[in-house]
C-alpha cells in the first residue's frame, strides 16, 4: 500500500472524497474497492487491536461488504467515510464478545516482568498501570468501552465517535469523560499526583 | 503520562494487515461487488437510490448534534484557558424549584441515619441498569439500518463492614429489557447474552483496578457545597458536553455507586443546587418501579441528564439520560441509559460467592 493512513487522516490529498466514491459506487459497484484501498489498513489496525490479527483479517472483507450493502446509510454530506466504517466494524466486533473478554483478561494478567531488563523504572510503572487500566476497561459497560476505544484506538474525534455509534455527540462527551475519570483512578499513581496538586488550587470562596 | 496516553500503549499499535490479508480481503470484496453488479444491475442505480435518502443515522448526525458539539468544544476551551477555580457560586445556580427540592433532600438525608453495617455484615448495593445496544436486525436485508434495544447491566455489590477487606461483585449477564418496534424485538430475541460473573476485589479494587468511588475518596471531599462544586469542576475540567452538565454527571455517577454516606449525599445535593441550568422535572419521576423527583439539566443536544431522588428520605433512586427528541427508533422521552440503586444490610454473602 502506498497510502499509509495514520489516525484516519489521509496523508495525501485525494482526487475524490469518500462521499464521491460512494456516490459513484451507487451506479458502479466496482468503484467501492477504492474505499477499501483507502481505509482497509485503519479498519484492520483497529480490529486487530481489539480482537487480534486473525479475526481482523476476516473482518476486513466483512466490514466492507456490509458497508456496501448499507450504502444508503452513509450520509453523503460527509466527506470522510471512516467514522461510518468504524461504526460497522464496531458492530461486527460485538459478535466476538467472548474473544474480546478473554483478551482483556490476558492483558490484565500479562507477565510484564521480562520487560524490566531493558526498561527504566518509569516504563515498569507504566506496564503496571496498563495492567490496572485493563482491569478498569473490563468493568466498563459495553457502550462506554466502544466509545473510549473508538476515541483512543480508532483516533476518531467526538463527532466521529457519535457518527460511528449513532448517538448524540453530547453522549459521547459524557461517556469519554466518565471513562477517562475511571481510567485515571485505575492508573493510580497519576490520580494521586493530581489530587495533591489540585487541592491547593481550590481557593476558599468568599460566600 | 495521562490515562489516554496509557490506553494508547495497551497492546502495541498493530502494524496493519499483511499484504496477503489485504489482497485476500480485497479479492473477496471485489468478488462480492461483481456478483452484485451481475445479479442486480439496477439495484444501486434506481432513481430513488441515486438521490441521497437521509436515513435516521444521517439525519441525526447531520443536524442538531454537530452544532452543539462545536459550541460545547468552544466553551470547554474557553474554560480551560480561563481560570476555572472558583467557578461555583457566582454564576447563579439551579432554578428555585430544583434548589428547594435539593435542599429538602439534603435536609432529609442528614436527618436519615445510614444503615449500620456491623462487623461480619455487608452493605448490599443492588444495581439495575440499562444501556442502548445497537445491533444488526437478524435476517433482515443486509442494507437495513442497525436496530436498537436497551440491555440490562445488573449486579449486586457486597461491601464489607471493614471496607479495606474483600468486596464481592456479582455481575448478571446482560439481557434485553426494552425494545422499540418489531426489528428491535427480533434483534433482542436473538441476543445470546453474556455469562454471569462473580469477582472479588480487596478494598473495592475489582479486576486489580482501584474503584472509582471509595469510602476514602468520599471522606476526602470538601463538605462546604461551594468548595465541593469547585472541586468537581476541577475534576471534570475541560471535558464533557458542558462544564455544568459534566459536574451534574459526576454527581450522578458518584451517587449511583450506592456507597455515599448521608452527610456526603447532603453535600452533593447542595452542590447540585448551585449548578446553573439545573431544573426540576415537573411531576413524579418513575425509575425501575420506584417514584421520586427528577433533577436534571437539558444539555441542548436533545438529552437531559437526571438524578432521581426521594425527597422525603433524601435517598438516591438512580440516574438516567432522557431523550428530549426522537433518536432513531427510540422516541422522545426514552431513558436511553439509566441506573437504579438500592442498598440494604445483609448478614452474609449469598451462597456460592464466598471466596
Amino acid at each position: 500500500m502506498d497510502r499509509e493512513l495514520n489516525g484516519g487522516v489521509a496523508a495525501i490529498p485525494d482526487v475524490s472524497t469518500d462521499s464521491e466514491i460512494i456516490r459513484r459506487a451507487q451506479s458502479t459497484p466496482a468503484a467501492f474497492a477504492e474505499l477499501y484501498d483507502r481505509h482497509a489498513p485503519s479498519i484492520h489496525r483497529f480490529a486487530a487491536r481489539r480482537l487480534g490479527e486473525q479475526t481482523a483479517d476476516d473482518l476486513l472483507s466483512e466490514t466492507f461488504t456490509v458497508a456496501f450493502e448499507k450504502l444508503d446509510s452513509f450520509d453523503l454530506d460527509r466527506a470522510d467515510a471512516l467514522p461510518w466504517l468504524f461504526g460497522i466494524v464496531t458492530t461486527l466486533i460485538k459478535k466476538h464478545r467472548r474473544l474480546e473478554a478473554r483478551l482483556w483478561r490476558a492483558e490484565q494478567h500479562a507477565d510484564r516482568v521480562h520487560l524490566t531488563t531493558e526498561h527504566s523504572d518509569d516504563a515498569l510503572e507504566a506496564d503496571l498501570a496498563i495492567g490496572r487500566l485493563s482491569g478498569a476497561i473490563r468493568r466498563l459497560s459495553k457502550a462506554d468501552r466502544d466509545t473510549i476505544l473508538l476515541y483512543a484506538w480508532g483516533d476518531l474525534d467526538y463527532e466521529g465517535v457519535a457518527v460511528a455509534l449513532g448517538v448524540p455527540v453530547g453522549t459521547v462527551r459524557s461517556r469519554i469523560n466518565r471513562v477517562r475519570r475511571i481510567l485515571r483512578a485505575a492508573a493510580g499513581r497519576l490520580a494521586t499526583e493530581e489530587v495533591e496538586h489540585g487541592r491547593a488550587d481550590v481557593a476558599p470562596q468568599g460566600s | 503520562m495521562d490515562e489516554l496516553t496509557l490506553l494508547r500503549k495497551v497492546r502495541s499499535q498493530p502494524t496493519g494487515p499483511t499484504d496477503e490479508a489485504l489482497l485476500n480481503g480485497r479479492a473477496r470484496l471485489v468478488e462480492h461487488l461483481a456478483w452484485e453488479t451481475a445479479s442486480s444491475p439496477m439495484a444501486k442505480t434506481a432513481p430513488a437510490k441515486a438521490v441521497p435518502v437521509k436515513t435516521h443515522r444521517g439525519m441525526h448526525t447531520a443536524g442538531w448534534i454537530t452544532a452543539t458539539g462545536l459550541v460545547a468544544a468552544g466553551v470547554a476551551t474557553a474554560l480551560v484557558l480561563g481560570n476555572v477555580v472558583g467557578l461555583a457560586g457566582w454564576r447563579g445556580g439551579a432554578d428555585a424549584a430544583a434548589a428547594d427540592t435539593l435542599d429538602q433532600a439534603a435536609a432529609a438525608a442528614i436527618a436519615t441515619s445510614d444503615p449500620v453495617v456491623a462487623p461480619g455484615q455487608y452493605l448490599e448495593v443492588a444495581t439495575h441498569a440499562a444501556y442502548a445496544a445497537y445491533v444488526p436486525v437478524p435476517g433482515a436485508s443486509s442494507d437495513a439500518q442497525d436496530t436498537v434495544y436497551l440491555e440490562s447491566q445488573d449486579g449486586q455489590m457486597y461491601v464489607p463492614a471493614d471496607t479495606s477487606q474483600d468486596w464481592v461483585w456479582v455481575r448478571d449477564s446482560g439481557k434485553p429489557v426494552q425494545t422499540f418496534g418489531a426489528d428491535s424485538e427480533r434483534a433482542a430475541a436473538a441476543d445470546t447474552g453474556d455469562t454471569d460473573e462473580t469477582v472479588h476485589g480487596v478494598g473495592g479494587a475489582f479486576y486489580g483496578s482501584p474503584a472509582d468511588v471509595t469510602p476514602a475518596k468520599l471522606a476526602a471531599l470538601p463538605t462546604d457545597p461551594t468548595q465541593l462544586l469547585n472541586e468537581i469542576y476541577r475534576t471534570t475540567l475541560g471535558q464533557g458536553q458542558s462544564r455544568d452538565g459534566e459536574a451534574l454527571v459526576w454527581i450522578a455517577d458518584t451517587l449511583r455507586s450506592g456507597i455515599v454516606p448521608a452527610a456526603v449525599r447532603a453535600s452533593l445535593y447542595k452542590a447540585a443546587a448551585l449548578i446553573p441550568g439545573v431544573t426540576l422535572t415537573p411531576g413524579a419521576a418513575n425509575l425501575d418501579g420506584r417514584t421520586g423527583v427528577a433533577i436534571g439539566r437539558d444539555e441542548g443536544d436533545g438529552t437531559r441528564q437526571e438524578i432521581i431522588i426521594d425527597p422525603a428520605t433524601g435517598l438516591v433512586i438512580g440516574e438516567r439520560e432522557v431523550l428530549l427528541k426522537d433518536l432513531g427508533e427510540m422516541p422522545a422521552g426514552t431513558s436511553m441509559g439509566w441506573t437504579a440503586v438500592t442498598t440494604s444490610v445483609v448478614d452474609a454473602l449469598p451462597a456460592g460467592v464466598a471466596k
